[in-house]
């Protein structure tokens, strides 16, 4: 027999308080792992999200850039409009590759929200040359013909060849491709090309932004200066969008780890307490063992290594279910940030399983400090006569 | 008579009861021999287990010296205490105070933990078929009856091969015919040379004893002589 058998016994005599123990521990964990996973995940996804725009940059109507930027690429509609005469305002600036107009439409169908992009076809293409459709593209001249992302053909059972009522007059439109999947928001829109949407919309010559791809990345500031001198204009970059939206999300990652700590300390506070109550039911038998020849180093290993089992169980336990439960913490945290691009927003990496198993680790030899040390500094004598008391 | 195992002088332990002062003991002197037996005897609160816990190193005396196997043991460091009763002491406790999670086996190997004795399986095979428990060496407590629990606490008491086995109220638990045994028990040992020191209400094991010491309000009344009886 070892300390180890000691330890691992002496546990299972409670094994309801010591699994509610252990659960609390797992809770904490799979909380703090899922954070972790997130705060990589998220950041990651954003990027690889807005890289899939294709674009630098976005003129869009003056007002608040950044909503109208997030609306774009996230989808909804903007109650201002360009017109194509700023189009060709933008054109006109050196250094830019492709500046091409875009007209946002949603609407709901059976209580879900649906996004529609007027686009013209040659440049959005040229901006997302990764577009690949079983079908064909419409052009720009079709005003009946539309493409539609996998996602959204997969969950309304859409095919080539479907023809769908659309638009405020139900006007029917044939489906002539289904975009191959790209994992970004691309994958639930609908596109429709420019003219066909601002007839159908009734938006005649309006345009919601334009999208922009600079020759040169270095020169984007020089451009984003140059359109802002176009009226009505206001330029937002990627990479601002990505700095507003990350700071948005910051507050609600400070939400989460707020839940995160209020979550460490409450297991904590119930490992410390089981430990307690577990040390002091067993009060005789420390005595005992201190007669019979127990150090009180001995009965402080005994009792700290007791927490570490716990907390290390409920390490595990907690990364186990923060990987199985991984898409319902997914769907959880989508439903709480204000963007959340497509795809998977937790990214899990070993070195977290790592870091959370040690975090584990030290929250147990945290909590067993007092108690292992009640116990140990408790005379022999003190020990069997509480015990005898009782 | 063999050499004297423990010297007594003039033990006396007080506690505090707020102001006052009250003597458990009181100038308690006597002389335990090896392979002596010896009962205390006495009423509650004579100061019994007060004794036998000084003769344990479980506690310390406020005045008086105390002499175990030749060494002083009041002026000792807690950790010598520690050393001192697990290589030369072993404690039977009324209450048996058994670790429910740990058969019998583990239950009388449990001091070898912390004595870091590794060679220990074979002691404690023999002891367990000594303790008459060899059929139940896998069985968990809440299995045995009260004499066997009591059996695998003096088992374990017997496992670092002390030279001294004192025993608190031994028998406190159990009924007469149990009992037997565990005084056939205590003969069979202290017949092999084991010194046994008893507190006990029970005059028929204070009658197989060689000797008897009879408190009295924390005083020796009779038997702090070494005579035989």
């Amino acid at each position: 027999m070892n300390f180890v058998t000691l330890a691992s016994k002496n546990l299972l005599r409670r094994r309801g308080r010591t699994t509610l123990t252990v659960i609390g521990v797992a809770i904490a964990i799979a909380v703090l792992f899922s954070l972790l996973s997130f705060n990589s995940g998220y950041e990651k996804r954003l990027s690889s999200e807005l890289n899939s725009l294709g674009i630098h940059m976005l003129a869009v109507p003056k007002g608040c850039p950044y909503e109208a930027a997030s609306l774009i690429i996230h989808g909804g509609v903007i109650p201002k409009y360009l017109s194509g005469a700023d189009v060709a305002e933008v054109k006109k600036i050196e250094n830019i590759e492709i500046a091409t107009p875009l007209l946002l439409h949603q609407f709901y169908k059976e209580g879900k929200p649906h996004i529609v992009y007027g686009i013209q076809i040659a440049e959005a293409r040229q901006l997302k040359p990764w577009w690949k459709v079983e079908g064909r593209f419409f052009s720009d001249d079709e005003t009946t013909a539309m493409v539609v992302g996998s996602e959204l053909a997969e969950k309304e059972k859409l095919k080539v060849g479907d023809v769908l009522p659309f638009g405020p007059d139900q006007v029917p439109f044939t489906i002539v491709g289904i975009l191959e999947r790209t994992n970004s928001q691309d994958d639930e829109f609908h596109f429709i090309s420019l003219k066909a949407a601002q007839d159908i919309f009734q938006k005649p010559e309006q345009i919601t932004a334009i999208a922009i791809k600079v020759k040169d990345i270095t020169r984007i500031p020089e451009v984003a200066k140059q359109l802002e001198e176009i009226p009505d204009i206001q330029v937002v970059t990627t990479n601002q969008i990505m700095g507003t939206i990350l700071n948005i999300v910051g507050s609600v990652r400070t939400l989460l780890i707020s839940v995160i700590i209020v979550a460490i300390i409450v297991s904590a506070v119930g490992v410390i307490n089981t430990l307690l109550m577990s040390v002091s039911e067993r009060t005789g038998e420390f005595g005992m063992m201190k007669a019979i020849g127990a150090s009180g180093s001995h009965i402080a290993r005994l009792v700290i290594l007791e927490t570490l089992f716990i907390s290390a169980a409920g390490g595990i336990l907690g990364l186990l279910f923060a990987i199985t439960g991984s898409s319902v913490v997914e769907g959880f945290v989508k439903g709480v940030i204000p963007y959340a691009p497509a795809g998977k927003l937790l990214s899990f990496q070993p070195q977290f399983l790592g870091l959370c198993l040690l975090f584990s680790i030290v929250i147990g030899v945290v909590c067993g400090i007092y108690p292992a040390m009640k116990s140990s500094r408790m005379t022999p004598l003190e020990a069997i006569r509480s015990s005898v008391n009782e | 008579m063999n050499d004297a195992l423990i010297t007594a002088n003039k033990l006396t332990k007080v506690y505090r009861r707020g102001s006052e002062q009250v003597f458990a003991l009181k100038d308690a002197s006597f002389t335990v021999h090896r392979g002596e037996f010896l009962a205390i005897v006495g009423p509650s609160g004579s100061g019994k287990t007060t004794l036998l816990n000084l003769l344990g190193c479980l506690d310390r005396p406020t005045w008086g010296t105390l002499k175990l196997d030749g060494i002083e043991i009041n002026g000792l460091k807690e950790k010598d205490l520690t050393r001192l009763r697990r290589d030369s002491i072993g404690f039977v406790f009324q209450q048996f105070f058994l670790l429910p999670t740990l058969t019998v086996k583990e239950n009388i190997e449990l001091p070898l933990l912390f004595s870091n004795k590794n060679d220990g399986e074979k002691v404690v095979k023999e002891i367990i078929g000594l303790v008459g428990l060899s059929n139940r060496a896998n069985h968990l407590p809440h299995q045995l009856s009260g004499g066997e629990m009591q059996r695998v606490a003096i088992g374990r008491a017997l496992v670092n091969s002390p030279k001294i086995l004192l025993a608190d109220e031994p028998t406190g638990n159990l009924d007469s015919i149990t009992a037997e045994t565990i005084y056939q028990l205590f003969l069979r040992l202290n017949r092999e040379g084991l010194t046994i020191i008893v507190v006990t209400h029970n005059l028929e094991l204070a009658d197989i004893a060689h000797r008897v010491i009879r408190l009295k309000d924390g005083r020796i009344t009779a038997g702090g002589a070494a005579e035989r009886r």
